[in-house]
Order: C-alpha cells, then sequence, then structure tokens
C-alpha cells in the first residue's frame, strides 16, 4: 500500500499540534505501507518563511518532499479577512481570499499532490483549516483521506470546507466532539469515518525524583504543558491559580512547562521551566499531583493522553467540549468551567489522594485501549481496508465561478459555529448537552 | 480496570503513580479497603470513580453556596442587554448610538483639524490672477487704483477676518474633541454602571434566594424542635428518672442568700426556664440528638443570658456559659445549686458542700451584666427551689 502524508510543516524539532500528530502517523503507518511525506519549505507556522531547504530528504526514515511556499502571511491582511469572515456577512471569494492569505500556499505542493494521488492508494491531509489541505484535498480528488484536526473555531463556520468534507474519501477524527461539530455544521455524515485520535511515545524509564533534584521541586505541584498563551487559557489559569493560592495555605506549586508568548506573573508560587526534553517533561509529569490544561479548544489533548498514559489525573477546562469529554469518557479527571469550580475540584484531586490515584489509573486504562499505538495503527489499517473494499468517493464539489462566488450571502463564521449544538459526547456519540 | 490487567501493559513499564513527587505521597495515600482491592483485580468490574456524577456533586455544592453562579462574560453579556434597553433605539438616535460606541472605541483624535477655509490675505491678494498679462497690467494700474479709494484697510480687515476664522476652528475642534472624550467616557460610565448594576442584581438575587433558603431551613429547625418539645404522654410513674433529685438537698442550704442569689421572681422564672431546658436535654434520645439540642441551645440563651448569670451558676453547659459571663475555672467545678441535683451529673459533689463553694464563687462575678431587677413580683423564697425541680408536665413551648 502506498500512502501520501500532506501536511503543512513538517520536521523532527516541530513539537506539538497536527505536525507533531502527523509526523507520528507518518512514522507508525511507515511500518504498514510506503509512505511519502509532502509539505512546504516553512518552519514558522506564523510566517510560513522557507526555512527548510526544498527537495527531497529523510525525517526518522520517512521520505518527505518539500515546496517552497510563494509568498509569506501577511498579517494585517490576514486579520482584516479574518475579521471579515468571521465576524460578517461575506461571500465565497471572500472566503477563498481568507484562506490564501493565512496559507501556506504552495502551488508546487498542490501540484505535486496532484500527481502522488494518481500513483498512492491514499492520500492522508492534515489540519483542513490549511491552505495545504484544502486545496490538497480537491487535488487529490477521491483518495482524500481527511484528518481535519478541527476545535471549535470560526473558521470551521466558513462554507468553503463543506463541500472538502463532504468530498472526501474518509475522514479520521480526533474526538466524537469533533465528529459531532463537523456533522452539524457540514453534513459530512454519509462521509466514511472513525474517531482514532493519536497516540504519544512515553519513554521506557520515568524518574520522578531525577525532575525535582534537577528543577528543584521540592513540593506539590500542579503542571502546565503546553504553550503558554492567553488562547490557551494561561491567563485565565493564573488567575485561577493566583486567587487559590491566595485563599489556601497549602504547599503547591503551579509549573509550567512551554515557551512563553504571554508574560508569565510573578508569583512566588508559580514556576516556569522552559522548554524541556521529552524526558524531562514526563519526569515532572509523573511527579505532578496534576496535569492541568485550561485551554479553550482543542480537537485532542495530546498532552493529556500522556498524562494518562502514566497514570496522573488530569484538571481541564470543561468549557472545551473534547477535553471535558475526555475526561467523562476516562473517568481520568475533573474539569472546570468557573474560578470557583476550579478551586473545589482541585481540593477535591488534593484532599482525596485515593481519588486522584482512582482518577489516574483509571485515565491510564483509557489510554491503553484507546490510544496505544497498536490501537491506533489498528484504526488506521481498518479504515483504509473498508476504503479500498467499499465504493468509491462521491464527486467534490467545483469552487464556484468568479461570478458566483462574490454574491455577500455567507453567514459569519462565528455565528455558524455558535449555532451549533455544544456540550461533550460522553459515550454513545450523543451530545449530553445542546444550546 | 486496573492497568496490570489489561493486556498490553506487559509490554512497557509504565511509571506507577504512588512514586510521584518523591514518594511524598506515599504515607497518607490511604490504602484501598480489602474489598475495593478485591474489586479492583476483579476484570469487568464498574469503576468507583464516575467524574460525571464527581463533577455534578461540586457544582451542586457550589451552587447551593453561591447561589446563582454567572461567570464574568455571561454578567457582561447580561450588562449588554440592559443596556441596550435603556438606549432604547425609538428614543435615543440610533446613530448617535453607534457614534458613541465608536467613540467609546477610538482614541479621540487630538490633533485639531485644519480649517477649510483657512486661507491667507495680502496686500496685493486683490490683483492676484492666473493670467500673466493681467497681473502684470493691474500691477501697473494699481496706483491708479489707489487714487479712488485705499484698498489696506479692507486686506487688513479680511486678515482679520482670516485669523478669526481659523480660531474659531481651531475652538471648535477642541470642543468637537473635548465632547468626544466625554461622550467616550460617558458611554464608558453608563457601561460599567449597568454592569455593575447587573451584577449587584443578580448577587441580590442570590442573596434572597439563600435568605428563603434559610428562612426554610429555620422554619424546618423550628418546627422540629417544636416536635421534640412536644409533651409525651407520660405515665403516671414514680420512677422518675430526673427533674426529682437524686439527694434530697438540705432546705437551708439548698439556696444563697436572697440578695446574691437575686430572690426575684424574674430570677426564679429564668432559673425556672433553665431548669425546664435541661430536663429536656436529658430527655432528648440518643446523643445525636442532645448534640442537636446543645446546637439549637444558644438562639434561645441569649435571651436568657442574665438570669443565667446569677441563677444556675456554671453547668457545664457550653452555650449558656458562653453566653453569660466567662467564669473562672473554680467556678466551674463548684457543686450545682441543690435544684439540680436532679440532673444526671455523676460528677456534681455532694449537696451538703454545695453551699459553701456556690457562695464562695458568687462574689467572684462582679463583671456579669446587671440583671434585670425584679420589680413586679415578690421575691421567691428559698424553700420553693426543689418545687421549681418539678418537670411541668403541660411545659409550653417557649422557644
Amino acid at each position: 500500500m502506498k500512502l501520501a502524508v500532506v501536511v503543512q510543516r513538517y520536521a523532527a524539532d516541530i513539537g506539538g499540534g497536527s505536525e507533531l500528530h502527523a509526523r507520528y502517523i507518518a512514522e507508525h503507518l511507515a511500518g504498514h505501507a510506503e509512505v511519502r511525506v509532502l509539505t512546504t519549505c516553512a518552519r514558522d507556522y506564523v510566517t510560513w518563511k522557507n526555512e527548510y531547504p526544498a527537495g527531497e530528504t529523510r525525517v526518522h526514515g520517512i521520505p518527505v518532499e518539500r515546496y517552497p511556499v510563494a509568498h509569506e502571511r501577511e498579517p494585517r491582511d490576514f486579520a482584516r479577512r479574518s475579521s471579515l469572515v468571521f465576524e460578517e456577512m461575506h461571500s465565497v471569494a471572500d472566503e477563498l481570499a481568507w484562506l490564501d492569505s493565512q496559507g501556506p500556499v504552495s502551488p508546487a505542493l498542490i501540484e505535486r499532490v496532484r500527481h502522488v494521488a494518481a500513483e498512492s492508494d491514499f492520500v492522508v491531509l492534515f489540519s483542513l483549516r490549511y491552505h495545504t489541505a484544502f486545496h490538497g484535498a480537491r487535488a487529490a480528488a477521491g483518495n482524500a483521506v481527511l484528518v481535519p484536526t478541527t476545535e471549535r473555531d470560526p473558521a470551521l463556520g466558513l462554507q468553503i470546507f463543506g463541500p472538502v468534507l463532504r468530498g472526501a474519501r474518509g475522514i479520521m477524527y480526533n474526538s466524537p466532539e469533533e465528529r459531532a461539530l463537523i456533522q452539524d455544521l457540514h453534513g459530512a455524515g454519509h462521509v466514511p469515518g472513525v474517531t482514532v485520535g493519536v497516540g504519544s511515545q512515553i519513554p521506557a524509564a520515568i524518574d520522578p525524583s531525577r525532575a525535582a533534584a534537577a528543577f528543584g521541586l521540592d513540593r506539590p505541584y500542579l503542571l502546565y504543558v503546553g504553550r503558554i498563551d492567553v488562547n490557551k487559557g494561561c491567563a485565565e489559569l493564573f488567575d485561577y491559580f493566583s486567587q487559590y493560592a491566595a485563599r489556601c495555605d497549602r504547599p503547591l506549586d503551579l509549573v509550567l512547562i512551554g515557551t512563553p508568548v504571554l508574560p508569565i506573573p510573578d508569583h512566588p508560587r508559580i514556576r516556569h521551566l522552559g522548554y524541556v526534553s521529552d524526558q524531562d517533561k514526563y519526569d515532572v509529569l509523573a511527579g505532578a499531583e496534576a496535569l492541568v490544561m485550561p485551554s479553550y479548544f482543542e480537537s485532542l489533548s495530546m498532552v493529556m493522553l500522556e498524562a494518562w498514559a502514566i497514570g496522573v489525573p488530569v484538571l481541564a477546562n470543561g468549557r472545551c467540549d473534547v477535553l471535558a469529554g475526555q475526561c467523562l469518557r476516562s473517568n481520568g479527571g475533573l474539569f472546570y468551567s468557573n474560578g470557583r469550580e476550579f478551586e473545589a475540584m482541585l481540593d477535591t484531586l488534593l484532599n482525596d489522594p485515593a481519588l486522584a490515584d482512582e482518577l489516574g489509573e483509571n485515565g491510564r486504562a483509557f489510554y491503553t485501549a484507546h490510544y496505544e499505538w497498536p490501537v491506533i495503527e489498528r484504526a488506521y489499517l481498518d479504515m483504509f481496508e473498508r476504503l479500498a473494499a467499499g465504493a468509491p468517493a462521491g464527486r467534490m464539489d467545483p469552487l464556484p465561478g468568479w461570478l458566483a462566488a462574490r454574491p455577500r450571502t455567507a453567514r459569519p463564521g462565528a455565528a455558524v459555529v455558535d449555532a451549533a449544538p455544544r456540550g461533550p459526547v460522553p459515550t454513545d456519540g450523543k451530545r449530553e448537552t445542546a444550546s | 480496570m486496573a492497568a496490570d490487567q489489561h493486556p498490553h501493559s506487559g509490554r512497557r513499564q509504565h511509571f506507577h503513580r504512588g512514586r510521584r513527587g518523591q514518594d511524598r505521597r506515599g504515607d497518607r495515600r490511604p490504602s484501598p479497603p480489602p474489598q475495593a482491592q478485591a474489586q479492583a483485580q476483579e476484570p469487568g468490574q464498574v469503576e468507583q470513580a464516575d467524574v460525571d456524577r464527581i463533577v455534578k456533586d461540586i457544582k451542586a455544592r457550589i451552587a447551593q453556596r453561591h447561589g446563582i453562579d454567572l461567570s464574568a462574560q455571561q454578567i457582561q453579556e447580561l450588562a449588554a442587554r440592559r443596556l441596550e434597553a435603556i438606549l432604547d433605539p425609538r428614543t435615543v438616535k440610533p446613530g448617535l448610538l453607534d457614534q458613541l460606541r465608536k467613540a467609546a472605541g477610538a482614541p479621540a483624535d487630538l490633533a485639531p483639524a485644519e480649517p477649510a477655509d483657512a486661507y491667507t490675505f495680502e496686500d496685493h491678494t486683490i490683483y492676484d490672477t492666473h493670467n500673466g498679462l493681467l497681473r502684470f497690467l493691474r500691477k501697473l494700474l494699481a496706483p491708479v487704483l489707489k487714487l479712488f479709494f485705499n484698498p489696506n484697510p479692507i486686506a487688513a480687515a479680511l486678515n482679520a477676518q482670516v485669523r478669526v476664522n481659523r480660531e474659531a476652528a481651531r475652538r471648535e475642534a477642541e470642543r468637537e474633541r473635548a465632547q468626544a472624550e466625554w461622550n467616550a467616557l460617558h458611554y464608558t460610565v453608563l457601561q460599567r454602571l449597568v454592569t455593575e448594576v447587573s451584577r449587584v442584581s443578580i448577587e441580590m438575587q442570590s442573596l434572597s434566594l439563600r435568605l428563603e433558603s434559610l428562612t426554610a431551613r429555620a422554619d424546618f429547625t423550628e418546627r422540629r424542635i417544636r416536635g421534640l418539645e412536644a409533651p409525651p404522654a407520660a405515665p403516671p410513674s414514680p420512677a422518675r428518672t430526673f427533674d426529682t433529685p437524686a439527694v434530697a438537698p438540705p432546705a437551708g442550704a439548698a439556696r444563697p442568700s436572697p440578695d446574691s442569689a437575686g430572690g426575684d421572681a424574674q430570677a426564679s422564672e429564668g432559673r425556672r426556664r433553665r431548669r425546664r431546658r435541661r430536663g429536656r436535654r436529658g430527655n432528648l434520645p440518643g446523643g445525636d440528638t442532645a448534640g442537636g439540642g446543645a446546637a439549637l441551645a444558644p438562639a434561645a440563651d441569649l435571651a436568657e443570658s442574665d438570669d443565667d448569670t446569677f441563677d444556675d451558676g456554671p453547668d457545664g453547659d457550653g452555650p449558656e456559659a458562653d453566653d453569660a459571663v466567662p467564669l473562672s475555672p473554680a467556678s466551674v467545678v463548684v457543686a450545682p445549686p441543690p435544684a439540680d441535683a436532679g440532673e444526671p451529673a455523676p460528677s456534681a459533689p455532694s449537696a451538703e458542700a454545695a453551699p459553701e463553694p456556690f457562695e464562695r464563687v458568687e462574689p467572684a462575678r462582679p463583671t456579669a451584666p446587671a440583671p434585670i431587677a425584679p420589680a413586679f413580683e415578690p421575691p421567691e423564697s428559698p424553700g420553693a427551689a426543689p418545687a421549681d425541680s418539678t418537670p411541668p408536665s403541660s411545659e409550653p413551648s417557649d422557644r
């Protein structure tokens, strides 16, 4: 079987998000199929500046073809177009212009996808919101298998994504919430799909005492791992934790791992370790009382899965449907919706070590049952077999012509997404709550 | 399901949670009970922890404690709706509203715009023209023109007018800028006021709900007390367990001097009530109920605190003692007055020893609140004390 993986960036040193997801999938599927990665020369997801050399190379043994990005992102233009399509009535032409403005635009890559699709069994495209996945899926036509990695983002409410989702050969969802949202917004229920997610690479030996000695972690701590950003809910986390620390004299620190985009408050109980190695990350994670995940938008939290993989309970932001759903399905963590709940949930975890242990063990069992690599690989291979045996994909609706794309009849993306049902999907694929 | 039960668990040694944080939780983590261990070892058993239930329980507890719980964003949205209602477009010009909103969001233009009619007027301006030949002829004939009139005052007046216009434009721009700033400030203040009013009204609503809840709880408690105080159909049995003195105190020793003991009717009434309450407490079934009675006592005792101080002496009853003046340790160990001899207090000394310490202790309470002067009832004779200890079978439910 020949597989092509298309992703906007690809390198061993690009961590987190859909790029890491794509790399893990490519590397693990390489044991079952001939895998080739098609990507751009960009390294920075904000500017899309060409930093890697164009041409073919190998990353961890996987052949990778890199194609140059035609133009870097213009932040002002992107912000203006985002404001238009997310908040105002607009046209399909506006949405396409927004997609071009977002990038990364690489005509050579799309042309290459068109050729590779004819030679491959399937083309697996990651991150629907980017130019590479959108136009790559159109170029791959009936062989496109999407891994949308979408969250409750206004971009998902744009009209242009509907035909791509409905015309794909298959869709690999990250979570039941993502699947429900896509089906609610774009009616892609008839497209073969499976909720599979992604695994992680857990080190064989983890030693929290090593991290405690290395970083001076001599008090119990709550851990956050990821980009320290407002969009990730970190400002709110700082606020909640500061209030908690002011009211409670329990010796508890908040330890942060990741690159700061947001200024970290100068607080005696908040400690920032910076960007650490994977081994250190797991060592610190293993010593934590709990992992905290304050993000509002996630399609799947890999770091939560990593915490569960080593039996650490989780405290998540319940306003993110996916995180709440993960906690409910795994019984491996608690979730909060405001400061009072944050404090109450945290106290519950800290005051009841038996419960925390049980949550951790539940999380570990959940990870083992659903996110171990053999499970993930099997899900992909089963999906490919099912798609190969089934009917070919329907024809993807073509992009509207110049004139047809001009009427400003498309609703604001944010309004479209806001109108979609909310709430976690606990077990049976149906939402528990809807608004 | 425990991880070690999973078929994949043998492939990789997961880090065990028990070692987290340098074994910091190793000692204080309670070992699971044998039953739980047995359940954990049986595959297919339902997990004990149910996150959904735990989260709902915690949320319910928070809601019960804090009443209505809205996030800041929800309050903002509520306030925005109220503001829309206040700034009704039917009564307020819609354009003005937009202008106010924009002014609130955008910084005021600090540089006043140059007036459009900022022309200059010089002496030669009246001869200006784009035609060079005509300009030359006018310049040539200007002295002839000046023979008929003097154009200089006209030029000066126009120049002055230009200056006046420029100054007026500057003032107008400044006024508009100040007005825009005031508008923005007014809008912001109004918006914040509405937000604050919304927040306060929500809190008030929450507090009123909480008050209702507490009132209902108090009513329930009151009814429960009355239910407990309802006189049981006491069979006329001679074998009384309380309120009948176990040791008959000597009549003379049972009562201190009328002056110190407040031998007035009100004090006697307070004493009587106290004895009744003790009798009820003793009659409450089970320690739990007794505790509940003790918990309920302070509200009633507050009204009797003056009497308590002088009537009963230290009885070791927490709330009552707390409500009265602080007692010295010596006063705590003295024997209760003979009227309490029937109370089930095995540590009480003999009734014969009671009078002396009692009288000795009495002066040791000079800081007690002044007793209510019993001016309208005759003093009760000391000999009536044993009779008071008889529990009234038809005791009114006064609490």
